[in-house]
């Protein structure tokens, strides 16, 4: 990556700013014009955490794991909560879910936000970026802005700032919020929920490619509302398992030419398995506020959706569910009660997951009796995800293989966007490499 | 809010890359009077820095020159294509070059706008600052005092 600039008439090569970190490759090989393979190669930083959470204590993973990511910080250390408290026989209240919900619909929001206006609606209005975009509707572009800055605010006031919330510990937050704190969130939110239902509207008129994908979807189903902080693992092939028997059902197993693992869900013997939104809402449509489930109906979504592209329209349905949520809990918070409960540290296993923006994210962990990390487990939704992307490219590939390599590059980057996929956080960039013979 | 605004960006566990806070926290002990701020997330910065100027970034760079080196250039209102953009094809995140593109289309770019960069050796995760990159702390905070007028002390 290279960087330049024009500075009194010299040109300076600035190669890679910082804040570019990982890797993130695409191979694909033709062979008499059909694809004999597609390989998506990425770095994964949580298989340098789970090194790294081992030896530390219990009461670390919340800030040690939130650095995963600066994206989705909250479903790092809301999974990582669930499973230490899992592991010591500790229930939080009513109060401390509600507030773990509301934080995580700060990050829907902030992280659907920037993955929809900023990175892939260019793909769909034929730009090369948001910089063009904003050229030709900076009114669009600045209705993602204000959407992505409601949920930082979010985040903020509710987990003390919005990058790393710091406000997060096992069995609660160092200190609710008061209710007046907030009620001062109402009018942004307000104007969000309107934000992101015009979100709605703008994405359902896209054109999308047909394509329907054949995978089995694995979401979270909660007790009650569409899955966010929490619930528990059911598929479209009508599996449904606790939380606890996640290591027992999904199996990473390491490819050649990646980093991360390939996870598999019951030996693979039902081919890959995909998470993120298009699962969430195919086994949650019915779960959506009926302000939600109106916008999707008004984007023409039935109750499932299995094409890859429209899954911005169902990250703009879920946009919409999030304000709603986050209103609903503000609306209903009184800021009473304890902040966290006791979690006196025990031997264990314990088991925990939530719905990252781009799909479930499992941690296990195993304590001795002192608190202290024997060994720790985290499946992030893009090792999950990884084998369907490389099944979409390798159906879709096929078809695109008379464009140019920039025109294919460009669409192959798309189908990679449809699954926001967290190729080593803040990544910027894609290298690709066509192999013709 | 306005007057001038320090910006340290950048993530302060990936090693060379927390550079720009470690300048920062440099420059608020030197100065009084001036907004000092670290920052992780670039799109936010077009909030940040919204009424303000001069504002100066501090960012650790790569390319190509010696662990340390420290690099000053200022991003004009009016030159589209002055800075390449490098983060086109991007999965995630989006990166300072973009977001200063963004803010120009969008008519957000401060009114001067100058970045210090101090070049890294290496972002692994959990490391600290390199020692040459630690060692160019004070000299990058100095030419930030100078940017904004002061003499360094």
């Amino acid at each position: 990556m290279t960087h330049s600039n024009k500075d009194g008439g010299h040109v300076l090569h600035v190669g890679t700013l910082a804040r570019v970190e990982g890797e993130g490759a695409m191979h694909i090989a033709y062979r008499d014009g059909q694809v004999s393979d597609v390989q998506l190669r990425i770095y994964e930083p949580p298989r340098f955490y789970e090194a790294f959470l081992r030896g530390r204590s219990y009461t670390e993973p919340p800030d040690i794991t939130a650095r995963i990511c600066g994206i989705c910080p909250v479903a790092y250390q809301t999974s990582s909560c669930w499973a230490i408290e899992d592991a010591c026989g500790v229930t939080v209240t009513d109060e401390i879910r509600s507030l773990r919900r509301l934080l995580y619909c700060g990050e829907w929001i902030e992280s659907h936000a920037l993955h929809v206006y900023l990175l892939h609606a260019p793909d769909f209005l034929g730009y090369d970026g948001a910089v063009d975009m904003a050229a030709d509707h900076p009114a669009v572009v600045e209705r993602g802005l204000r959407l992505k800055k409601a949920g930082n605010r979010l985040m903020e006031v509710v987990g003390g700032r919005s990058v790393h919330p710091v406000n997060v510990r096992v069995g609660g937050f160092y200190r609710f919020p008061t209710a007046a704190e907030l009620r001062g969130l109402r009018p942004d939110l307000e104007r969000a929920l309107d934000d992101a239902a015009e979100t709605v509207r703008l994405v359902a008129g896209f054109e999308f490619p047909d394509f329907e994908q054949p995978y089995e979807y694995l979401a979270l189903r909660a007790e009650a509302g569409y899955p966010i902080e929490a619930g528990s693992p059911v598929t479209t092939s009508g599996a449904s398992f606790a939380v606890r028997e996640f290591a027992a059902r999904i199996e990473e197993v390491q490819v050649p030419h990646s980093h991360a693992l390939h996870a598999r869900l019951d030996g693979g013997e039902r081919g890959p398995y995909a998470v993120g939104p298009l699962a969430r809402y195919t086994l949650n449509a019915d779960r959506l506020s009926p302000v939600a489930r109106q916008a999707a109906r008004e984007a023409g979504l039935g109750d499932t959706c299995r094409n890859p592209f429209r899954s911005i329209v169902v990250r703009a349905v879920e946009l919409v569910e999030a304000c709603r949520e986050a209103l609903r809990i503000v609306d209903a918070w009184t800021g009473d009660g304890p902040a966290s409960v006791p979690v006196p540290p025990r031997a264990g296993e314990g088991y925990g997951a939530s719905e990252a923006p781009r799909g479930v994210l499992f941690h296990r962990y195993v304590l001795d009796d002192t608190g202290i990390i024997r060994d720790a487990q985290i499946v992030p939704p893009t090792s999950q995800n990884q084998a369907g992307i490389e099944a979409d490219l390798r159906s879709m590939v096929g078809a695109w293989s008379d464009l140019d390599e920039h025109a294919l590059q460009h669409r192959c980057e798309h189908a990679i966007r449809n699954y926001d996929p967290c190729i080593s956080c803040a990544t910027h960039f894609l290298d690709l490499t066509v192999e013709r013979s | 809010m306005s007057g001038p605004l320090v910006i340290g960006l950048g993530a302060l566990d990936r090693g060379d890359d927390a550079v720009g806070a470690a300048v920062a926290a440099a420059v608020a002990r030197r100065l009084s009077g001036v907004t000092v701020v670290v920052h992780e997330d670039p799109t936010g910065l077009l909030d940040v820095w919204a009424g303000r100027s001069p504002v100066v970034i501090v960012d650790a760079i790569r390319s190509g020159a010696a662990p340390g080196a420290v690099h000053r250039f200022e991003i004009g209102g009016g030159e589209p294509g002055a800075w390449a953009r490098s983060a086109y094809g991007g999965t995630h995140a989006i990166g300072l070059a973009e977001v200063v593109d963004l803010a120009r289309a969008l008519g957000r770019l401060p009114g001067r706008l100058v970045v210090v960069g101090v070049e890294a050796e290496r972002f692994d995760h959990g490391a600290p600052l390199s020692e040459a990159v630690a060692a160019a702390v004070p000299t990058a905070a100095a030419r930030v005092c100078e940017e904004l007028g002061h003499v360094p002390r």
